[in-house]
C-alpha cells in the first residue's frame, strides 16, 4: 500500500509522454485523476495506518529501504497530498502558456511520489535516498524554460542540494555508527555506550548535518539557490519551492533532530546554540532581502527563506512544544505561501508582469487574485484570525516556555521578521489597490481574473487560511500529539 | 591439486600468446581473437572465483612445479579471482564500447597492433593480480607500462605523442623507484617471493634491525606505485594520457591500468610487508594526506577544465585520492572501502569515458563543453548513461558511488584521529564532484537551439548503446546489492594475510 | 447577549459591502447610505452599552485564547467619544469629500475603522484587543493615503509600518504574559502574579517597558512619534480629525488596558519603568509643543499638538494615582472633542480657501467668523483656560502629579504642564489673532463671507459645545468614575 502511493505518481508521470492523448483535456483528466486517486489512497493510508514497517530492499548490512507511517509522516504526507491535486489543477491552466509541458508533467508528477517517499521513510537511509532523488527529479523542472537564467539556476540548485546532502550524509554515517538503529524513533537512537567521550564530535557532526539538510530548507548562507530557482514555472515555484522541496529540508531536519540524534542529547549544548543563531539570522536575513527584491516571485522566495527558518526555529527549541510550533508552521506556511505564489503566478499568467512596480492599480482589475493575495499577506504577517498568527503564536509560546534566553531573542527575530513581512507584502497590496492619484489604467484595461482552474485552488487555500486562523484547536492538538509521540 | 588451479596460469599465458598471434593476423581477425581471449579469461576467472569461494582458501601455484627460489609462484585467492573477472568485464565492455571509434582514431594498418597491446596489457594485469613473486611483478609492471604507452601513442596525433612521452617518463620513474625499493628489500631479506619476504620482514621488525632501510624500501615501493597510479601530486601525466588517447584506451587506462598498480600495492601491503607493520609506519599518514589533497585538487582541476575528456580524467585523480585515503586510514574497513572503490570507480569511469565519446560524436567530434550543449538530446542513450555515471560519481544512492562513499565514511568514523578530516574532505569532495559532473549533465541537457549536428538513434549505435546499458546495470548492481561483494572483499583480504 | 457584536459587525460589514460593490452608486446615494449606516451604528453602540450586562466569549482561537468582549466604564467613555467624533466627522466629510476622488473607498474604510474601534473599546481580553488593534491599523491606513499623492502614500505606509512595529513589540510582551498569567482577561488591578523584585519580575519589567513603547507608538510616543506629524496632515481633514481625536486614543486605551488591567499598578509603581515612562512623556509633551510652535503648516501644527496633548494623558496614566487617572480620562474626552474640532475647522478652511499655511490665513476671521470662533473657543480649551474642558483635566493631572509618589517628577510634571500650556497658547492663538486682527495694512474690501455649508458647520458646532460641556460639568464624569477608578489602583 505505501509503495503504491509512491509508485502511482511515478507511473502516471512516465506515462504522460508515452500515451497518445488526442486532446489536451484527456491528458488533464488522466493526470488529475491519477493525482487525486493517489491523494485519496494517501489519506486512506493515514487514517488506517498500521504500526508495521514495510521493507522494500536491503542495502548493505542492516541498512534497508523501508517505509512506515508515523505522526510526522502523517503531517507531511497529508499536507502534500492535500496540496498536490489543487496545484496540478492550477498547473494545467498555467502551462498553457509554456512549452513542452509533457516533460513538465512527467517530472512534476514523479516529484509527488518522491516527496511521499520522504514522508513515509522509516529510517534515515530511506529518507536520504528519496531526498537525493527529490533533488534530481526537480532539476528538470527548474531547468524547464531552458533559458540561460534557468540553466544557471538549476545548476546552482543542484550544486547546493547535492553538496548539502553530502554533509547530511555524514550525519547519516554517525547515526549508523553510533546509533542503535537508523529507524526513526522519537527521542533519538544514539547509544550512549558507543558515544563515550565523543560528544563534541557528534555535536559538530550534528551541526554539519543540520546545515546539510538546511541547504534545502534554505538556511543562511546556503539560501541563494532558492530565489534563483524562481525562474521555474510558477506551479513549481509554488508547490516545490514553497512546500515540497523546501519543506522536505525542514522535515529532514526535524527527523534528524528529534528522531535520530534526539533532543535529550542536543538540548542545551553548544550545537543547539549554534543552529539557533543560524536560524535566527536567517529569519531576519530572508526578510530583509525580500524587502530589497522587486521581482515578485523572488520576493516571495526570500520570504519563504525566512519562513522556513521559523519552522527550524521551532524545531531547534527542542521541546515538544517547539516541535508542535514547527509542525504547525510547516503546515500553515505551506498553505499561505502556496496561495501567495499562485497569486503571483496568476498575475504573471494574465499580464506577464513580474515586477512589483508594474502592479499599480491591478487590484481593481483582478479583484479576486489580489483579494486572496491580501489575505495571504495578512496571514503571513501574522494578523490574528488568520493561520499565520496561530503558528507564530505556537512558536513564540514554545520559545517562552523553553526558558532559553536565546529563544527569547528568537521571538524578537520573529517579530522583526513579521514587521518586515508586513512591509514587503503590503507594499504590493498598497500598490495594487492604491495606485496613486494620477494613475492611468489604460494599459491594463483588458486585464481580468483568470478562469476557475486557477481561482478554485486559490479559494480553497484562502478558506483554509481563515479556517486554521479561527478554529485551529483540533489540528494543533493533533500536532501536539504528533510531537509527543502519541501517533 | 585441482585442474582449476591451473586457470590463473592459463589466463596469463593465453593472453600473452594471443598477443603474439595477433601480430600476424589482419585487424578484423585480431579483433575477434582479442574478444575471444577476454571472454575466455573472464570465464576462467569466473570459474576460479566460484571454486575459491567454495573452497574458502587460497592456493599457491608453482609454475612447472619448481619450488622457489628457482620457480615462479602464482597465488590465487578470492580477491585475485574476483579482480581478474572484474577486469575482464570492464575491458570487454570498454573495447566493445569504443570499437566503432577505432576506425576514426587509429590507422587501418595498426589495428592488429592495437589488439596486441590490449592483449599484452591484459596479460600483464592478470600477472600483477596473480603473482606471488616481486620480481615477476616488476617485470609485468614494465610490460604494462610499455603496452599502456603504446595504447596512448597509437593514435598518432601530436598531442598523444607528447602525452605518451610524458607518461613514459613518469611511469619509468615510478618503476625505477619500485625497483630501488625492491632491491633494498631483496638486500635486506634475501628473498623475492612475497611470503618469504614477509617472514623475514617480521623477523627484522622483531629484532629491531635495519629499521631505516626497511622503511626506505617500503616508501620507495609505495612512491613508485603512487606515481604510476597517479596519486596527487604525481598526476601530471594523467589528463593528457587519458584525454587524448583512443576512447577504449582511455577507459581501460583509467579504470584498469592504474587499478592494477593499486592492487599490486595492496598485495605488497598485505603479503610483503604485513598489514600491521605497514600501518605502524608513518607512510600511511602520508598516503592519507595526499589522498585527501588529491580528492580536492583533482576535483578543482576538473572544475576548471573545459574539455569533457580531460575533465573525466581529472576526476580520476580525485577518485584515486579516495582510494589512497582508504589505505591511509590503516584499518581493515578502510581497506575494504578502497577495494570496493576500485571496483566502483572502474565501472563508473569507463562508463563515463564511453558515454562521453557518444556525446562528442554528436557534437561534431568536439569535446569542448560549449559544443556539447544539448548533446543529451541528440544521443539519448549516451546522455542517460553519462547522467547515471555522474550520479554514481556524486554518490547518489542506488549507484555504486554511494556505497563506496558509505563504506569510506563508516571506515573513517572508526579512526579517531582522522575521522573529522576524512569526513569533511569527503563532504567537500562530493560538493566539488557535484559541481563539475552536474554542470556537464545540465550542459548536455540544455537546449542548443539550431545545431548542425545530427541526432543519433538506437539503430545507429546498437553496440554502443548496449554497452552503455550494461555499464549502467553493472553500476546499479554494485550499488544495490553491494553486500555480497563487500563480503567477498573481506573474505579475500582475510585470505591475503 | 450578542447585542455587543452588532455595533462591531454592522459597520464592518457595511464598509466591506461598500468596498466590494463595484459600480458607482452616485454621490447622493452614497452619502445617504453612509450617513444612515453611521447613525445606525451610533444607535447600536448606545443600545449595546445599555443592554449589555455580561461579557461574551465568541469563540476560541486556541484552547486558551478566547475572543471575548465585555463592557466596563472605560469602554463606555471611549466608545462614546468614538461615536460622537465619528458621527460628526462623518457628516462633515459628506461635504468635504466633494473635492476628493474615490469617495466610496473612503467611506468603506471609514465605516470599517468605526466598527473596529468599537470592537477595540469592547474587547474584554488582551488577545481580542490585539486582534482589533492590528485591524485598526489596517483599516485606517487607507484613510491616510486616500488622496493618493505621493506624500500621502508614503505617509500611509509610514503610519502602517510604525503602527505594526509597535503592535509587534507589544505582541512580544503578550507572548510572555500569556505564559505567565492565568488569564489575559482584563481585570481591574492586574492579573500578573509576579513580584517585581524577583528575577523573573525584573524581566517582566522589561516586558512592560517594551509593551509601553509598543502601544505607545500608536499614541505617538517619542521616539516613535515620527509617523504622526506625517500621517495626520496627509489624510483628508475629517480623517485627520478621526485619527487625531480617536484612533490615537486607541494607543491610550491600550496602555490603560495593559498597565491597569494586566500588569497592575502595584507591579510598576516605583520601578524604573515608571520613571522611564514619565521621562518619556514629559519629553514628548515638551517636544511636541516646541515642534508645533515652529510648524508653519496648520494641519501639521495640529498634529504636533496632538503628540504633545496625548502625553498629558499618558503622563496621567504614568503617575498611577486616582486624580491623575481621572484627569487622563477627562483629557481623553476633552482632547478628543477639541482636536477633532480643530482639525475640522482646519478642513473647513482648506475646503473654502485652499490655503494650508498659517501665515497665509491673515484675516480669515473676517471671512469665516463662525468657524474661527469655534476654533478660538476650543483653542482656549486646549490651553487650559477655565471653564473649558482642558482646564479641568489639566487641573486633575497637575493635582495627581503633585500628590503622586513619583519623586522629582512631582514638580517637574507640573512645570512641564505649565510651560507646555504656554507653548500651546503660542501655537494656537496666532491664527486667531491674525485671523481677527489682520493688521492695518489688510485690505478689508476684498473679503466677503465665505462660511462653509451647514453640514460642515453643525458638526463643528456640536463638538465645540461638547468640549465646553466637559469643562462645565466635569462632575458627571468624575462621579461616574470615582468608584471604578479606586478599584483599579
Amino acid at each position: 500500500m505505501i509503495i503504491c502511493v509512491i509508485l502511482i505518481p511515478l507511473l502516471a508521470g512516465i506515462l504522460v509522454p508515452l500515451l497518445p492523448f488526442r486532446k489536451r483535456c484527456h491528458k488533464e483528466i488522466f493526470l488529475e485523476g491519477a493525482v487525486i486517486l493517489n491523494s485519496i489512497l494517501v489519506w486512506y493510508l493515514l487514517l488506517h495506518h498500521s504500526e508495521s514497517t514495510f521493507l522494500l530492499a536491503h542495502f548493505t548490512g542492516d541498512l534497508n529501504i523501508s517505509f512506515r507511517v508515523d505522526g510526522m509522516s502523517m503531517v507531511f504526507a497529508g499536507l502534500v497530498s492535500g496540496l498536490w491535486p489543487l496545484a496540478t489543477l492550477y498547473a494545467f491552466e498555467y502551462m498553457t502558456k509554456e512549452d513542452h509541458e509533457n516533460t513538465f508533467f512527467l517530472f512534476y508528477t514523479i516529484t509527488y511520489g518522491v516527496t511521499l517517499g520522504i514522508a513515509f521513510a522509516a529510517n534515515l537511509l530511506t529518507m536520504y535516498f528519496f531526498y537525493e532523488l527529490l533533488t534530481l527529479v526537480t532539476v528538470p523542472l527548474v531547468m524547464h524554460t531552458l533559458t540561460r537564467e534557468a540553466i544557471l539556476a538549476s545548476r546552482k540548485y543542484l550544486y547546493y542540494s547535492l553538496g548539502g546532502a553530502a554533509f547530511a550524509f555524514i550525519g547519516l554515517i554517525m547515526i549508523i555508527v553510533y546509533g542503535t538503529t537508523t529507524d526513526f524513533i522519537l527521542g533519538g537512537v544514539l547509544d550512549p555506550l558507543k558515544i563515550g567521550d565523543r560528544t563534541n564530535v557528534l555535536l559538530l557532526i550534528y551541526v554539519m548535518a543540520f546545515m546539510g539538510f538546511g541547504v534545502k530548507a534554505a538556511v543562511c548562507p546556503f539560501n541563494s539557490w532558492l530565489p534563483q530557482a524562481g525562474v521555474a514555472p510558477t506551479p513549481v515555484t509554488a508547490l516545490l519551492h514553497a512546500v515540497a522541496v523546501v519543506k522536505s529540508g525542514a522535515f529532514a531536519i526535524i527527523r534528524l533532530t528529534y528522531y535520530s540524534f534526539g533532543t535529550d542529547f542536543l538540548q542545551g549544548t553548544w550545537a543547539q546554540t549554534t543552529v539557533m543563531i543560524v536560524v535566527m539570522f536567517t529569519i531576519v536575513y530572508g526578510c530583509s532581502r525580500a524587502l530589497k527584491e522587486t521581482h515578485i516571485k523572488r520576493r516571495l522566495a526570500y520570504s519563504t527563506i525566512s519562513n522556513l527558518s521559523y519552522i527550524l526555529f521551532g524545531a531547534v527549541i527542542m521541546t515538544p512544544l517547539g516541535l508542535t510550533g514547527a509542525i504547525t508552521h510547516l503546515a500553515f506556511h505551506a498553505v499561505m505561501k502556496i496561495s501567495s505564489f499562485f497569486c503571483a503566478g496568476a498575475i504573471m499568467h494574465q499580464t506577464d508582469k513580474r515586477y512589483v512596480h508594474e502592479l499599480n492599480g491591478m487590484g481593481y482589475k483582478m479583484p479576486w487574485v489580489f483579494g486572496i493575495f491580501t489575505i495571504s499577506s495578512l496571514a503571513l504577517m501574522g494578523v490574528p484570525g488568520l493561520a499565520g498568527f496561530i503558528s507564530k503564536w505556537n512558536l513564540a509560546g514554545a520559545a517562552v516556555d523553553s526558558k532559553n534566553p536565546l529563544a527569547y531573542a528568537g521571538i524578537a527575530c520573529l517579530l522583526i521578521s513579521a514587521l518586515l513581512t508586513a512591509i514587503y507584502m503590503l507594499s504590493i497590496v498598497v500598490r495594487a489597490f492604491f495606485p496613486g492619484r494620477d494613475f492611468d489604467d489604460g494599459p491594463i484595461q483588458n486585464v481580468h481574473d483568470p478562469n476557475w482552474k486557477m481561482l478554485l485552488p486559490l479559494m480553497v487555500f484562502t478558506v483554509f487560511i481563515i479556517l486554521f486562523g479561527v478554529h485551529s484547536q483540533p489540528i494543533v492538538d493533533f500536532f501536539y500529539d504528533v510531537a509527543t509521540g502519541v501517533y | 591439486m585441482d585442474f582449476i588451479c591451473n586457470f590463473p596460469f592459463f589466463s596469463i599465458l593465453l593472453s600473452l600468446f594471443s598477443g603474439t598471434i595477433c601480430s600476424i593476423l589482419p585487424g578484423k581477425a585480431a579483433k575477434i581473437v582479442n574478444r575471444v581471449v577476454i571472454i575466455t579469461v573472464g570465464i576462467l576467472s569466473g570459474i576460479l572465483l566460484v571454486y575459491l569461494l567454495d573452497s574458502g582458501e587460497s592456493f599457491v601455484y608453482w609454475m612447472g612445479h619448481f619450488p622457489a627460489p628457482w620457480g615462479n609462484e602464482i597465488r590465487a585467492g578470492v580477491l585475485e579471482a574476483g579482480m581478474a573477472l572484474f577486469f575482464c568485464i570492464i575491458m570487454y565492455l570498454s573495447m566493445a564500447g569504443g570499437a566503432h571509434k577505432l576506425f576514426d582514431e587509429v590507422e587501418e594498418s595498426k589495428h592488429n597492433l592495437y589488439y596486441i597491446l590490449i592483449n599484452l596489457l591484459l596479460s600483464s594485469l592478470l600477472a600483477l593480480v596473480y603473482t606471488n613473486d616481486m620480481f615477476t611483478a616488476y617485470v609485468f609492471v614494465e610490460i604494462n607500462t610499455i603496452s599502456a604507452c603504446g595504447l596512448i601513442m597509437i593514435r598518432q596525433v601530436g598531442r598523444t605523442i607528447e602525452a605518451a612521452v610524458r607518461y613514459m617518463i613518469m611511469s619509468l620513474l615510478g618503476s625505477g623507484l619500485l625497483l630501488f625499493g625492491l632491491c633494498i628489500m631483496y638486500d635486506l631479506t634475501g628473498h623475492l617471493l612475497m611470503s618469504n619476504i614477509k617472514e623475514s620482514v617480521s623477523l627484522l621488525i622483531q629484532n629491531g634491525e635495519y629499521q631505516i632501510p626497511l622503511i626506505v624500501s617500503i616508501a620507495l615501493m609505495c612512491v613508485g606505485l603512487c606515481i604510476k597510479s597517479a596519486l596527487f601530486p604525481f598526476h601530471a601525466w594523467l589528463p593528457d594520457a587519458y584525454g587524448y588517447s583512443t576512447v577504449s584506451s582511455a577507459a581501460i587506462l583509467s579504470s584498469l591500468v592504474s587499478k592494477g598498480y593499486i592492487f599490486l600495492l595492496i598485495k605488497i601491503i598485505y603479503r610483503v610487508i604485513g598489514f600491521d607493520i605497514f600501518n605502524s609506519t608513518r607512510i600511511i599518514d602520508v598516503l592519507f594526506v595526499f589522498g585527501l589533497m588529491g580528492m580536492i585538487f583533482g576535483s578543482l582541476s576538473a572544475i576548471k577544465e573545459g574539455d569533457i575528456r580531460r575533465m573525466i580524467a581529472f576526476s580520476s585523480v580525485a577518485q584515486i585520492g579516495y582510494i589512497y585515503m582508504g589505505f591511509g586510514m590503516g584499518t581493515q574497513a578502510g581497506m575494504v572501502a578502497s577495494v570496493f572503490h576500485i571496483l566502483s570507480h572502474a565501472a563508473t569511469k569507463s562508463l563515463l569515458f564511453i558515454a562521453a565519446i557518444g556525446l562528442t560524436e554528436v557534437s561534431g567530434g568536439s569535446r569542448k563543453f560549449i559544443d556539447l550543449t544539448g548533446a543529451g538530446y541528440r544521443n539519448k542513450w549516451a546522455g542517460v548513461a553519462f547522467t547515471a555515471g555522474s550520479l554514481s560519481m556524486v554518490g547518489v544512492p542506488l549507484f555504486s558511488g554511494f556505497i563506496s562513499k558509505l563504506l569510506f565514511a563508516q571506515a573513517a568514523v572508526q579512526v579517531e584521529g582522522k575521522m573529522l578530516a576524512a569526513l569533511i574532505v569527503l563532504g567537500i569532495s562530493t560538493v566539488l564532484n557535484a559541481i563539475y559532473f552536474m554542470k556537464t549533465v545540465i550542459r548536455i541537457y540544455t537546449a542548443a537551439g539550431d545545431t548542425p549536428y545530427p541526432c543519433i538513434t538506437f539503430k545507429d549505435m546498437k553496440v554502443h548503446a548496449v554497452v552503455l546499458i550494461l555499464f549502467v546495470i553493472l553500476n546499479v548492481l554494485l550499488g544495490v546489492s553491494s553486500q555480497p561483494i563487500v563480503n567477498m572483499i573481506e573474505q579475500g583480504l582475510a585470505m591475503f594475510a | 447577549m450578542y447585542l455587543i457584536l452588532l455595533p462591531i459587525l454592522f459597520p464592518i460589514l457595511a464598509g466591506f459591502c461598500l468596498l466590494a460593490y463595484r459600480k458607482d452608486p452616485g454621490r447622493k446615494l452614497l452619502t445617504i447610505t453612509t450617513g444612515i449606516c453611521l447613525v445606525i451604528t451610533g444607535a447600536l453602540v448606545v443600545v449595546a452599552l445599555m443592554g449589555t450586562k455580561q461579557g461574551l466569549t465568541l469563540f476560541h482561537l486556541t484552547k486558551k485564547l478566547p475572543i471575548y468582549f465585555n463592557i466596563d466604564k472605560i469602554s463606555v467613555i471611549f466608545s462614546l467619544l468614538t461615536v460622537i467624533v465619528f458621527l460628526c466627522a462623518g457628516f462633515f466629510s459628506f461635504v468635504y469629500m466633494k473635492h476628493e476622488q474615490k469617495e466610496k473607498r473612503y467611506y468603506g474604510y471609514y465605516l470599517m475603522a468605526f466598527g473596529v474601534l468599537n470592537a477595540l473599546c469592547f474587547a474584554g481580553n488582551l488577545i481580542t484587543f490585539y486582534l482589533f488593534f492590528e485591524l485598526l491599523t489596517l483599516s485606517s491606513f487607507p484613510l491616510v493615503l486616500h488622496t493618493g499623492s505621493k506624500e500621502a502614500v508614503m505617509a500611509g505606509l509610514k503610519y502602517l509600518f510604525y503602527s505594526l512595529c509597535g503592535a509587534y513589540a507589544s505582541l512580544f510582551g503578550i507572548y510572555f504574559l500569556y505564559h505567565n498569567c492565568e488569564t489575559l482577561t482584563f481585570t481591574a488591578g492586574g492579573v500578573l502574579q509576579i513580584s517585581p523584585a524577583s528575577r523573573e519580575g525584573s524581566f517582566f519589567l522589561l516586558i512592560a517597558f517594551v509593551m509601553i513603547l509598543g502601544f505607545g507608538v500608536k499614541a505617538g510616543m517619542f521616539p516613535m512619534h515620527a509617523w504622526l506629524p506625517t500621517a495626520h496632515p496627509a489624510a483628508p481633514a475629517p480623517a485627520s480629525a478621526v485619527l487625531s481625536a480617536v484612533i490615537v486614543k486607541a494607543g491610550v486605551l491600550a496602555l490603560i488596558r495593559v498597565i491597569y488591567f494586566i500588569f497592575g499598578t502595584g507591579f510598576l509603581q516605583g520601578s524604573w519603568v515608571q520613571t522611564a515612562w514619565l521621562t518619556l512623556t514629559l519629553v514628548t509633551i515638551f517636544m511636541g509643543s516646541m515642534l508645533a510652535y515652529r510648524e508653519p503648516v496648520l494641519k501639521k501644527r495640529l498634529a504636533y499638538s496632538t503628540v504633545s496633548q496625548l502625553y498629558y494623558i499618558l503622563f496621567g496614566l504614568a503617575v498611577m494615582n486616582e486624580e491623575a487617572f481621572t484627569g487622563s480620562l477627562l483629557h481623553v474626552l476633552a482632547h478628543g472633542f477639541i482636536k477633532s474640532t480643530l482639525f475640522l475647522t482646519a478642513g473647513a478652511i482648506i475646503y473654502t480657501t485652499g490655503k494650508t499655511r498659517v501665515d497665509e490665513l491673515r484675516g480669515i476671521g473676517k471671512k469665516m467668523p463662525f468657524t474661527m470662533w469655534c476654533y478660538t473657543i476650543v483653542s482656549l480649551g486646549l490651553i487650559g483656560i477655565p471653564p473649558t474642558g482642558g482646564f479641568v483635566s489639566k487641573w486633575y493631572l497637575a493635582m495627581g502629579g503633585l500628590t503622586g509618589d513619583i519623586g522629582i517628577f512631582r514638580y517637574l510634571g507640573a512645570a512641564v504642564l505649565l510651560v507646555s500650556a504656554l507653548l500651546t497658547a503660542g501655537y494656537l492663538l496666532p491664527l486667531t489673532i491674525q485671523g481677527f486682527f489682520p493688521g492695518a495694512d489688510y485690505d478689508d474690501t476684498a473679503c466677503r463671507k465665505q462660511e462653509p455649508a451647514r453640514l460642515m458647520t453643525i458638526p463643528i458646532l456640536c463638538l465645540t459645545i461638547l468640549s465646553v460641556l466637559v469643562g462645565l460639568f466635569p462632575n458627571i464624569i468624575t462621579n461616574y468614575l470615582t468608584d471604578f477608578v479606586s478599584t483599579l489602583l
